[in-house]
């Protein structure tokens, strides 16, 4: 595994149809090769333009491992650059978000200008005859691609496009943006971080993961099995126990999952009672929605269709209690997660409060539903250390997927792991192919 | 003329001096030996019934509505989660987080004759120690506490941790 070619015979014994071997979470050469494969090359979402609303704005971030300035250049448009200086490599920007006319290294200050050319180099008579100053801006993501608003970058020259691998998740961006009555988001309302000691593909599982619901989830119900409730307006949660005796939940067994290809995915509402959905911040918005695109069209887009979305392989969106997700690699056992609260252009401000506020409930490091999750995640990574079983068991509903025709897309019970084997699929797809 | 360090590190908002601080840290002693002992019911009473809980998620947050925080409970939602705490499968606390909370550099910041609320600054240092692992939390917290016959009842408080823009592994148990 070492010398990072070929392996395809290896690699594609690590996946059979319903399950696939413990080393695809716990081993760090496999970790290394889907550096190369998957991050280096698959489409990731990198940020979102509202993060950089004026030229010079940027923000810092990772795409795998590799360090990256997502900024606005004076031209107006967006550009990915590699976060290293292209003397001696010095990471250029160190703050997470700021505002500059000119990036400049703090190690011998090279300044690039926002769209990466290298813009000045002090004591400029030091430099060599073939010192070819235009070939020395930094890196550039060699594709960027946006859809209403979310930025992403692929870090190879070659491969699908950005078409091709967002065409079938763009109906996913949609049911998020129309809520905005202006048809605009903005994700400035800072974000969660949580990291865990773990495979970042368990939190991607994790994410369309409907059975684990009542089962990990345990400690957010009442005794009526109801869960607390996550969305503004509503005056219960959902039903996430059926009863006392028998633990699963109707409302979670009736969902669905879908998969439409490259690793995407998403799954159905959660079942609440939209007709009692009402308080003076939500009816206001929902005014506000109506005023904009009329009252059937906001009904349409008030209903619930989904709750999360994948977008294969660092992002989600969620639906229910709204917000992105991104997920980030460090190591095969260590995993960092950023979620960001989501402001809906146009609606009233206590709608966006509501629903920055709920999100400290859920999804915080220190909210009542995440860290369940992380510490799911976390005994998985430990238990996967054991060598007496190597396979790990995705088998649910095998078989049993079926053509939705309404989405063009596969469909599956959201209790099943159809979208944890489309996951693998890409996974292998990716991975088999040398870089 | 010198500067005491104490007026220093409070400029701006000043020391109050001549008031007896000692029946406060009392109070906020007794507050964190209440979450020491996992006591959480009797700690969410300490808050008055229109107090909040606010641990923000950046230096110098402004407001708790327009950004993320890692807490922000107001009485019914810490009520939720103590329920939630106090539940048998709640994974995250099997086994329990055991902390040590040590609270000083006592600064009674403001107070407010007319509503009888004190502002008192403090620093807080928690140790945790959880399933083989141990972690440090620390910080300036502020409280403010409002008189309640013989003691106090917590308006706010507000818990600015020197790492709270950090990426955390799970936090179960309030600071």
């Amino acid at each position: 595994m070492r010398n990072g070619n070929g392996h395809a015979d290896e690699i594609a014994a690590l996946i059979e149809p319903g399950r696939i071997h413990r080393r695809v979470y716990t081993d760090p050469d496999l970790f290394e090769l889907e550096m190369e494969r998957i991050f280096g090359r698959a489409w990731l979402f990198v940020g979102h333009v509202s993060q950089v609303p004026n030229p010079g704005d940027y923000i810092t971030g990772e795409l795998g491992r590799q360090p990256v300035i997502m900024v606005r250049h004076r031209d107006g448009t967006v550009r990915v650059l590699l976060n290293r200086c292209t003397h001696r490599g010095a990471k250029v920007v160190n703050e997470r978000c700021g505002h500059a006319q000119r990036l400049v290294c703090c190690y011998h200050g090279w300044a690039f200008d926002t769209d990466g050319t290298l813009a000045s180099v002090p004591v400029p008579e030091g430099c060599g005859e073939g010192f070819d100053k235009e070939a020395l801006g930094l890196a550039r993501a060699p594709r960027v691609g946006e859809y209403r608003g979310f930025v992403f970058a692929s870090l190879a020259g070659k491969g699908p496009s950005f078409e091709d691998h967002i065409g079938p998740m763009k109906g996913n961006i949609d049911d998020l943006v129309d809520r905005a009555p202006d048809g605009v988001l903005a994700l400035d309302a800072g974000m969660h971080r949580y990291v865990y000691n773990g495979n970042w593909k368990l939190q991607l599982e994790n994410v369309l993961d409907s059975y684990h619901v009542p089962f990990g989830h345990a400690s957010t119900v009442n005794k009526q099995g109801v869960q607390f409730a996550r969305r503004e307006g509503d005056q219960k949660g959902a039903a996430v126990i059926e009863t006392e005796k028998k633990q699963t939940a109707a409302s979670w067994k009736d969902r669905k999952s879908f998969t439409a290809g490259n690793g995407h995915g998403w799954t159905s509402n959660t079942t609440l009672d939209e007709g009692k959905r009402s308080s003076p911040a939500y009816d206001e918005y929902r005014r506000a929605l109506a005023d904009k695109v009329g009252a059937e069209r906001a009904a349409e887009i008030l209903t619930p269709r989904l709750h999360n979305s994948l977008i294969y392989p660092n992002m989600s969106i969620m639906g229910l209690n709204i917000h992105v997700r991104v997920i980030k690699p460090i190591s095969v056992d260590r995993t960092e997660v950023n979620i960001f609260p989501i402001r809906l252009l146009g609606a009233p401000e206590a709608m966006n409060s509501a629903n920055i506020r709920l999100l400290n409930v859920t999804h915080s490091a220190a909210s009542f539903v995440q860290t369940d999750d992380l510490e799911s995640f976390v005994r998985a990574q430990k238990g996967l250390q054991s060598r007496m079983t190597d396979w790990v068991d995705i088998s649910r509903g095998l078989g049993a997927e079926e053509p939705d025709s309404a989405t063009n897309a596969t469909r599956g019970l959201a209790t099943h792991e159809m979208v944890v084997r489309a996951q693998y699929k890409a996974w292998l797809g990716y991975m088999n192919e040398a870089a | 003329m010198s500067v005491s360090p104490v007026s220093a590190a409070s400029a701006g908002r000043g020391i109050v001096a001549g008031i007896d601080r000692a029946p406060v840290e009392e109070f906020l002693i007794g507050e964190a030996l209440l979450l020491d002992a996992r006591r959480f019911r009797d700690w969410m009473d300490l808050f008055a019934d229109d107090g909040s809980y606010w641990v923000p998620a950046v230096p110098g947050q402004k407001s708790p509505h327009d950004q993320a925080s890692l807490f922000y409970d107001d009485r019914q939602l810490m009520k939720t989660r103590i329920e939630r705490l106090e539940h048998p499968r709640i994974h995250v606390q099997t086994p329990p987080s055991r902390t040590a909370h040590l609270i000083g550099n006592v600064v009674i910041e403001e107070v407010d004759a007319g509503n009888g609320e004190f502002l008192v600054g403090s620093t807080v240092i928690m140790v945790e120690y959880r399933d083989d692992a141990q972690r440090l939390f620390a910080g300036r917290q502020h409280h403010r506490l409002r008189r309640a016959g013989d003691t106090f009842r917590i308006v706010q408080k507000r818990v600015d941790l020197i790492n709270c823009d950090a990426a955390f592994e799970a936090m179960a148990v309030p600071i």
